[in-house]
């Protein structure tokens, strides 16, 4: 296991064998993205206060659980980086940053556009929704900051520090529901049950977009890092071949 | 088994009057989706133009090199 997991950390391992496994996650991506979203906007039944509105919480909840998600990953590869020096781990660091803002930015759009009707405002300095803002605001930041140095070297360092100054954040998010009286509802309880308040038919579709959107993520993710491996590793002798036609299917098919 | 839970398809576009809301969430969900997936693809493109271009400079120059 250890073994495969260094033999992954090889740009060119990583590269080849992202690509072959790549049709399968994106399949298994539609699949369950496709159930889930038809699910949750069509077969289950309508909240009985908040009527149809809240078929917003498919997409809303998993975007702001990989938002999270997704800064935890990034600063999980930042320290890798910061203490085994894995270029690897930096080139996934890097590619986490766009996408964690674009997610977030959904996750606090949807949950914009679900505060109209709902609370009667769009938004409100409520623990909840600022600390996902400064989440946002860490995500840009780090972008930013990776845009200011001419080296990789001191560039990926930099970053990585701010990610991981960064990760206090995360159990604000996760807790402010809680430790603060927020406008924000706290975390749902799922129950098995079917005279509960969320019974399985109002949270399974949930279940499926959120493993829909892992499978989006891990493309959106693997997309990026494959274009940083090929950009950092033009000098190696590997990337020349894929270039220069010999290896042109690979570039075809990837 | 789950069910449809509107009584005609004009109704479902309506949401039960939340349609702008519903759909502008699922619509803006789509495109950073889209997004996402897109930017990758043609930043792909790019750099194998740009790598392609400077191999052939490469090649070029040995050739010159040579003679």
């Amino acid at each position: 296991m250890w073994q495969w997991f260094l033999t992954l950390g090889a740009p060119r391992n990583f590269y080849t064998l992202s690509g072959r496994y790549m049709p399968w996650l994106a399949g298994i991506t539609v699949v369950l993205l496709g159930i889930g979203l038809v699910w949750g906007l069509a077969l289950t039944p309508p909240d009985y206060q908040m009527g149809e509105n809240y078929r917003i919480a498919y997409i809303h909840v998993p975007m702001a659980t990989l938002a999270m998600g997704c800064y935890a990953m990034m600063a999980c590869f930042s320290a890798g980086y910061l203490i085994w020096k894995i270029k690897i781990a930096d080139m996934i660091a890097k590619s986490c940053a766009p996408i964690g803002a674009s997610v977030t930015a959904v996750a606090l759009v949807t949950g914009s556009l679900w505060g109209i009707p709902t609370w009667g405002t769009w938004w409100i300095w409520d623990a909840r929704l600022t600390s996902t803002l400064i989440m946002l605001f860490l995500y840009g930041g780090i972008i930013a900051l990776r845009g200011a140095f001419d080296s990789i070297d001191s560039g990926a360092r930099a970053c990585a520090v701010l990610s991981l100054v960064g990760v206090v954040n995360l159990p604000i998010i996760k807790y402010s529901v809680d430790w603060w009286n927020t406008l924000h509802q706290g975390a749902s309880n799922l129950s098995l049950s079917d005279r509960a308040a969320n019974p399985p038919e109002v949270w399974l579709p949930a279940f499926f977009v959120g493993f829909g959107i892992l499978g989006f993520f891990l493309i959106a993710l693997i997309l990026r890092t494959r274009n940083e491996i090929l950009v950092r590793e033009r000098r190696s002798q590997w990337v020349k071949d894929l270039i220069n036609g010999s290896g042109q299917e690979e570039v075809n098919n990837a | 088994m789950p069910e449809f839970q509107f009584q005609s398809f004009s109704e479902f576009l309506a949401m039960g009057g939340h349609a702008l809301y519903v759909w502008a969430s699922y619509a803006f969900f789509a495109a950073v989706i889209a997004f996402n997936l897109i930017q990758p693809a043609m930043a792909k493109r790019k750099i194998i133009r740009q790598h392609k271009a400077l191999l052939r400079r490469e090649a070029a120059r040995l050739e010159n090199q040579e003679n």
